[in-house]
């Protein structure tokens, strides 16, 4: 017999750009899908402008470990293009990706940006996504961070409806608008995969 | 399945103390610590059920606090990171002499991998060396649980307790069962009887280290139940604790095969001998997996009857963290083949100063007036905080960074050695957890010091806490023996950066110490609004009374 899968999701960008709050959304939407899920993050230092990144792992069965195997992630997503491609390696072979196109170049030596994009578009599996221009469209400057979840969640074993609920509680406290935009930013992101594989 | 709520590992500790009934919290931030504090801080200050969550100017302040606590009975609660046990260290050696009346539970967070830290020192080599016990955790929920046996264990053995964790299980996120807040309740005051237990004049102290030691069975008759031999049918086995324990735990649910290993599970310290003789009389060779220093590992070597594999043979890494991939290696299992790396080189992106960040003013002033005081090539002593971010490239403005106040005694014992200007730079938190004793030297020494508290009025690097220092910088200085004409405070920003060179030149120039004040509010904790209410409380009090 056996064993059901771990599932794991890789999050990274900058310190600043939702990171941790993204992978907060993410595990208590699986929570209550019924299934074990665990997140691990590192805060601290790396939180000031530096490279931050979590994980959340998920399955049928009890977990213990809260990290993932280079090779053993289903999912990257990404709020910027550098910060994908350091993780490209820990997803498996048919992994998949969802990255920000828009980068933020405040480091030195960031390489050429069409580089960056061309090594992402060599990767199987990767959708980039212009969110500079999606948040334009949308009217709302931080739209990116929750496109790039309406992406992922097409690969997700989570009911609508639970997206819906865990996103509208999240920004509650910010007021009936700021949840109508988010959830706007997260169906937007939706739409743009059109054929997912269902991990499970 | 009970799932009551999602919780941190190290957030687990501090919910479980407050539903055991603690009377009181006190810890030093530091990461990977800070959130205990904080979620037991937030769960006493919803209940106004009388319970006290006070953050203490330095850890052997904490650890005191508790200490007291515990004298009047109480169950209580006192957190910090592993350097941050140095920093209490006589207080928690000496309270394993006197012993606990109420429940102590000392949560401490170790850092392997030195994530936010300067060394990766293992607490566990701490609690054998105070002759105390040690559970170590390896899930969320198992932080909530050993909390509560911890604070039956510090009870029935009348010691404190240490509960170990590590950055990777204290920044864990997962779901939490609770179980029912007890209220906090005193077994009443040390008695009378009792009173000599807590004097350590030596004559005491002598009687209370034999009382200590006679403990030692009992602590291991207490701490057995919580570790398991699992027999398997190879002559191969694996000891485990902690995070080794939580991920050997994953790769047995994907390799069922594992299960053939014997396994020694360990989530309590000290290790009971005979469980050990059991074990290794099982096997032939083990492979030993546990979070930082090579503890099991030397001490299951050192009984010779297996050969043992771990750090020190060179199967694992010597230093860092484990991961499942050197689970896996060491073990020899395959590891899945995932996507190839990009070829590009991807440089790091380090953690920099926030935007507007008055420490980067600061430094500017400095590094401008070294010049000015023909002294470019002065060493600075940093110390920590978010202001130790400047001795990276470009800015290479700190030359020294230890520990939480060295900065000022450092450059004390350079200008003693003649090396003047001699600079220090210190954040007001850090200056009010260890710099002020070594400002009080630094006054008495009468060298050319220039010491920079750079006072953005808050904690800033562990996330904006409360300074004790707040508003008392200049008060504190003065009182150190520094002279009011050798004390200046300036507003960090670009328009007085002359004004500001002009007046740090004249504190290098001056021949014996002084002191500059840079204060300006750290920005994440404008953004947060953090002081906005102690502010307008002081502007009202202002308005009615005379104030200095």
């Amino acid at each position: 017999m056996n064993a059901p899968r771990i599932h794991g999701i890789v999050l990274s960008g900058v310190g600043g750009q939702g990171v941790l709050s993204l992978a907060q959304i993410l595990l208590e939407a699986l929570r209550r899908s019924g299934l074990h899920a665990l997140q691990s993050e590192i805060h601290g230092m790396s939180q000031r402008g530096g490279s931050v990144h979590a994980q959340v792992c998920f399955s049928e069965a009890a977990l213990t470990s809260p990290i993932l195997d280079e090779g053993g992630a289903d999912l990257l997503i990404a709020l910027e293009p550098l910060e994908a491609l350091r993780y490209v390696s820990m997803l498996r072979i048919d992994g998949h990706l969802v990255v920000a196109e828009e980068p933020q170049m405040d480091m030195a030596g960031y390489p050429p940006l069409d580089d960056v994009y061309a090594a992402l578009k060599a990767v199987r599996g990767a959708h980039l996504v212009d969110t500079e221009d999606l948040a334009r469209r949308l009217n709302h400057r931080q739209a990116g961070g929750m496109a790039l979840l309406g992406m992922a969640s097409k690969f997700l074993p989570v009911d609508i409806a639970v997206w819906r609920d865990v996103i509208a509680q999240r920004f509650e406290a910010k007021g009936a608008r700021i949840t109508e935009k988010n959830l706007e930013a997260f169906k937007a992101g939706r739409g743009l995969i059109q054929n997912p594989v269902d991990l499970t | 399945m009970v799932q009551s709520t999602l919780a941190l590992g190290v957030e687990a500790v501090g919910c479980a103390a407050f539903d055991a009934g603690i009377k009181g919290a006190f810890g030093y931030p530091g990461t990977p610590s800070t959130e205990g504090f904080e979620a037991v801080e937030l769960l006493i200050h919803g209940a106004r059920d009388g319970r006290v969550a006070q953050w203490a100017a330095n850890e052997k302040v904490a650890y005191d606090l508790a200490l007291g606590m515990s004298y009047t009975g109480h169950r209580t609660l006192v957190t910090m990171k592993h350097v941050g046990l140095n920093v209490a260290m006589d207080a928690y050696t000496n309270s394993a002499l006197t012993g606990v009346w109420g429940g102590l539970v000392v949560l401490v967070a170790d850092d392997p991998g030195m994530h936010s830290s300067q060394n990766e020192q293992d607490s566990r080599r701490l609690a054998e060396f105070a002759w105390l016990p040690c559970l170590e955790p390896s899930t969320v929920q198992e932080c909530y649980d050993l909390t509560f046996r911890a604070f039956a264990l510090s009870e029935a053995l009348q010691v404190p307790v240490m509960l170990r964790i590590v950055t990777r299980l204290a920044h864990c996120r997962a779901a939490l069962a609770r179980r029912a807040t007890q209220a906090p309740a005193s077994r009443g005051t040390v008695p009378e009887s009792a009173i000599q237990d807590w004097v350590l004049i030596p004559a005491n102290a002598r009687r209370r280290y034999v009382d200590l030691l006679a403990k030692q069975p009992r602590l291991m008759a207490e701490t057995t139940p919580l570790n398991r031999l699992v027999p398997g049918t190879t002559r191969r086995g694996v000891a485990l604790s902690g995070m080794g324990r939580a991920y050997f735990g994953q790769l047995l649910h994907e390799n069922p095969a594992l299960a053939a290993l014997p396994r020694l599970e360990i989530a309590a310290y000290p290790v009971d001998p005979a469980l050990e003789q059991a074990f290794l009389a099982q096997v032939d060779e083990i492979v030993v997996l546990e979070e930082d220093y090579p503890v099991l590992e030397e001490r299951l070597g050192l009984r010779g009857a297996a050969r043992v594999r771990g750090r020190l043979d060179g199967t694992l890494p010597r230093t860092g963290e484990l991961s499942p991939r050197l689970l896996k290696d060491a073990l020899g299992l395959e590891a899945p083949a995932g996507k190839t790396a990009t070829s590009l080189e991807l440089p790091v992106r380090a953690p920099r100063f926030c935007d507007g960040c008055g420490h980067v003013d600061a430094y500017e002033a400095l590094r401008e007036a070294l010049i000015q005081a023909d002294a470019p090539e002065t060493r600075v002593f940093g110390d920590i905080g978010c202001y130790t971010l400047a001795a990276q490239e470009p800015m290479a403005a700190i030359h020294a960074v230890v520990e939480m106040g060295a900065s000022i005694s450092m450059a004390v014992g350079a200008a003693l050695a003649g090396r003047t200007p001699s600079v220090a730079v210190i954040g007001d938190s850090t200056f009010g957890h260890s710099g002020l004793p070594a400002l009080l030297t630094a006054a008495d020494a009468g060298v050319n010091v220039t010491v920079i508290i750079l006072d953005n009025r808050v904690v800033g690097m562990t996330g904006q806490q409360p300074s004790q220092a707040l508003d008392q910088v200049e008060r504190m200085v003065r009182g150190m023996g520094i002279p009011d004409d050798q004390l200046q405070v300036l507003l960090p920003v670009p328009k007085q950066h002359d004004a500001n060179v002009a007046s740090v030149e004249a504190a290098l120039r001056h021949p014996g110490p002084s002191v500059v004040v840079f204060r300006r509010e750290c920005i994440q904790s404008i953004r947060r609004g953090v002081l906005k209410d102690h502010d307008r409380q002081e502007r009202e009090r202002c308005t009615t009374e005379v104030c200095s």
